[in-house]
């Protein structure tokens, strides 16, 4: 060897040097842990408006626990938390399309032992049947539900002594004699497509077909699916969305530039008689106007006022992940989370309805016309959050209130879900 | 950024016969020290997760949990997925007519700025200002500029166009795109062309003057063929950059009205953020490879240049 002294011990300085280095960074990283005895969970939530409510809650709990700590996490995204083995251990999260594939796929664990199942209204295994579940598991405990309809200014309606429709043609009716009033019938912003397909287009399919039907019948036809199939898109949505264009064109002339903000500062302000957003816009509202006198109604998309139904979805469902290496002191965190006193205060506070079937009614004067229609399961779930977003439905939807073809839009639609359902 | 060219030998005379291979040993470590860490880094942050994402581009992965390889099932559903064909055709269109635009308009702009005129440098720092705002709040504030203050004054002085808003024209949306791009992306390429014009020797003006050129043949027969390179590197990094947009759409008009306006980046991003993850990665490797192919024109480009 030809290395002189200096040019040997060098590199071995340097690689030395770097050796320590990446011990030191190692061992700093390893003792990241706490002192604290108690087994660590993590609690995912990530609605943003109740954040602080569940963070209160969750100091409640550490400061009454022994054996476990949780910390909240609030972090969006689960793919990718799942994809790197690393859940949290128990999650609070709105109950949608990505929430089943999870299920779908085994990655949750079995909570049908649970003694809080047993506790579910009568109206929740219909909210649960639109997506599939892992067989032989109840994945998710339902822990909270939006109810959402047609939310309406009741000082125009009172002022013109306008009555709310329960038929199509009523509101048709309502539509236009607002129009001649100079009234804008209903505030529009379809610059947001998520507010399209969250209101009219969920209102208006939702309150004229089946959707729990559709979507199993379409689950029943699997990979099997064409466009010529006995039930497409085309089939079923074809007339609620001709008469969703219908309604569209009753909304504000600006529509198209206006976006969920904008509404909501239109209607506080007495803008238009009628608005197509779900009761997560009452808190913006009443921001503007603290004594927006809002009332609700379901539309009406039939000529039978027997067929009258509001859109609800589980805002909140607790799952706990197969991977999780905590179940039980989640299991723990959740039993607390559900007492009822907590879990209907939180109703109270974030305008939700129970899931228990003991759950008191809501008290709020603006939801409170939602009710009945929750007690006799008059309900559905929007038909957005049945469509898996790798397909652009509220995309479609807004290009449809923009002048779109329902014919064409179905036909890509039904061309999506076939390549899908192949796919799948 | 290569190391290849192999490092001049120093003279040492300390040292006693220093033979070659074990200098060339030592230069090589005290490189590979600068060159390790970034190697490592992009191995783990880039080249790994993108061989992952290529080998499940041949799965049915959603991302989590267990898969099953379908040979090349993604890829021949991607060639046949009107959505798909309908983010490309888009996104290229875009890009091509958005690249025009920029340099055009930053070429022009270079040759104004680099004129002998009055504020020269203050100008060039307002104009270069785009280039430091992030391309989402741009993106934002150009929406409010399109929803509500251009309405505003199509209402105002009866213009119809201007009534209602770009981003929500079917047809039209695209233009708001290209437009807002173009303001974002034209600077970058300006300062390279003020670059370029400031390495043409001023003599060879003045020879052309003295021939009677005037100054929009000096433009044409000077200026354009002495800056035919940088044209075509900023043709072809500006294209680049607007094959991957993203931001600027999300923050405009989402992909909307319908899906006009969106891009192959948005389309792969939506689709393995909702469970289309090994599809989405097939696109994605279709996309690297044509991004691959346009980094290899431009690495050719460039190398001919420094030729020169």
């Amino acid at each position: 060897m030809n290395f002189g002294s200096e040019a040997l011990s060098r590199p071995l300085k340097r690689r030395s040097f770097i050796a320590s280095m990446l011990a030191t960074g190692t061992l700093t990283l390893t003792s990241c842990g706490t002192d604290d005895p108690r087994a660590s969970i993590r609690f995912n939530q990530s609605k943003p408006e109740v954040v602080p409510y569940f963070r209160d809650l969750l100091s409640q709990f550490n400061s009454s626990q022994r054996t476990v700590n949780a910390t909240h996490e609030v972090t969006a995204g689960l793919s990718a938390a799942f994809a790197r083995n690393d859940p949290p251990d128990l999650g609070c999260l709105n109950y949608n399309f990505e929430m089943a594939r999870f299920q779908e796929r085994g990655a949750l664990s079995d909570l049908s032992d649970l003694p809080q199942q047993k506790m579910n209204a009568p109206f929740i295994k219909q909210l649960l049947d639109l997506y599939p579940d892992y067989p032989g598991r109840t994945s998710v405990l339902p822990y909270s539900m939006m109810g959402a309809s047609v939310l309406y200014n009741k000082d125009i309606f009172e002022k013109h002594s306008l009555s709310i429709p329960t038929r199509y043609s009523e509101l048709l009716d309502l539509c236009g004699e607002l129009s001649d009033l100079g009234i804008t019938p209903i505030y529009s912003t379809f610059k947001d497509a998520w507010t399209v397909s969250q209101g009219l287009a969920d209102y208006c399919v939702g309150g004229a077909i089946e959707i729990n039907q559709h979507f199993a019948d379409l689950r029943e036809l699997g990979s099997d699916f064409t466009p010529d199939s006995a039930v497409t898109f085309s089939k079923a949505f074809t007339d609620p969305l001709l008469r969703m264009q219908e309604l569209a064109k009753f909304s504000n002339k600006d529509a198209a530039n206006r976006g969920y903000g904008d509404g909501n500062l239109a209607f506080a302000n007495g803008q238009a008689a009628m608005y197509l957003q779900g009761p997560w816009a009452l808190p913006e509202i009443a921001k503007t106007n603290p004594d927006a006198n809002i009332g609700t109604f379901p539309l009406p998309m039939t000529e039978d006022p027997e067929d009258l139904k509001i859109r609800v979805n589980l805002d909140l469902a607790l799952w706990i992940p197969e991977q999780s290496d905590h179940k039980a002191e989640a299991r723990e965190l959740l039993a607390f989370l559900c007492q009822p006193e907590l879990q209907d205060a939180y109703n109270e506070s974030a305008l939700g309805f129970g899931v228990r079937s003991d759950s008191p009614p809501t008290t709020d004067p603006r939801l409170k016309q939602m009710q009945p229609y929750i007690d006799n399961g008059r309900i559905y779930q929007g038909v957005s959050t049945a469509i898996p977003r790798t397909i652009p439905f509220e995309n479609y939807m807004q290009g449809l209130v923009t002048g779109g073809s329902v014919e064409q839009t179905l036909a890509t639609l039904d061309a999506d879900w076939a390549r899908l359902a192949q796919r799948s | 950024m290569t190391l290849t060219s192999p490092a001049k030998p120093r003279s040492d005379s300390k040292r006693p016969l220093p033979t070659p291979p074990a200098k060339r040993r030592r230069f090589e470590a005290t490189y590979l020290g600068f060159l390790v860490p970034a190697l490592i880094c992009f191995t783990i942050a880039i080249t790994v997760p993108a061989a992952m994402g290529i080998f499940f581009s041949f799965t049915d992965s959603v991302g989590f949990g267990d898969y099953n390889l379908i040979g090349l099932a993604n890829y021949a559903a991607l060639f046949t997925d009107p959505a798909i064909i309908g983010a490309y055709s888009f996104t290229i269109g875009f890009a091509l007519v958005t690249v025009l635009l920029t340099n055009a308009l930053a070429f022009l702009l270079a040759v104004g700025l680099t004129a002998q005129i009055r504020a020269r440098v203050a100008l060039r720092t307002i104009f270069v200002m785009p280039m430091v705002i992030s391309g989402i709040v741009i993106a934002y504030v150009f929406n409010f500029l399109f929803s509500n203050t251009l309405p505003t004054v199509g209402e105002y002085f009866g213009i119809e166009f201007l009534k209602s808003s770009l981003l929500s024209n079917p047809d039209l949306a695209w233009l708001s795109i290209v437009i807002v791009s173009a303001w974002q992306a034209i600077p970058s390429a300006m300062l390279i062309y003020i670059a370029g014009l400031m390495a043409i020797p001023y003599d060879l003006y003045e020879a052309s003057s003295l021939d009677g050129a005037s100054a929009l043949g000096q433009l044409v027969h000077v200026t354009l063929p002495l800056m035919i390179g940088y044209i075509g590197i900023n043709i072809i990094i500006g294209f680049k950059n607007f094959l991957g947009a993203y931001d600027v759409i999300v923050g405009l008009t989402n992909g909307g009205p319908g899906v006009k306006t969106r891009s192959i980046a948005m389309t792969i991003f939506t689709g393995f953020e909702r469970g289309d993850y090994a599809y989405q990665m097939a696109n994605a490797t279709v996309f690297f490879i044509i991004s691959l192919i346009i980094a290899l024109l431009q690495l050719r480009l460039t190398n001919r240049g420094q030729v020169k």
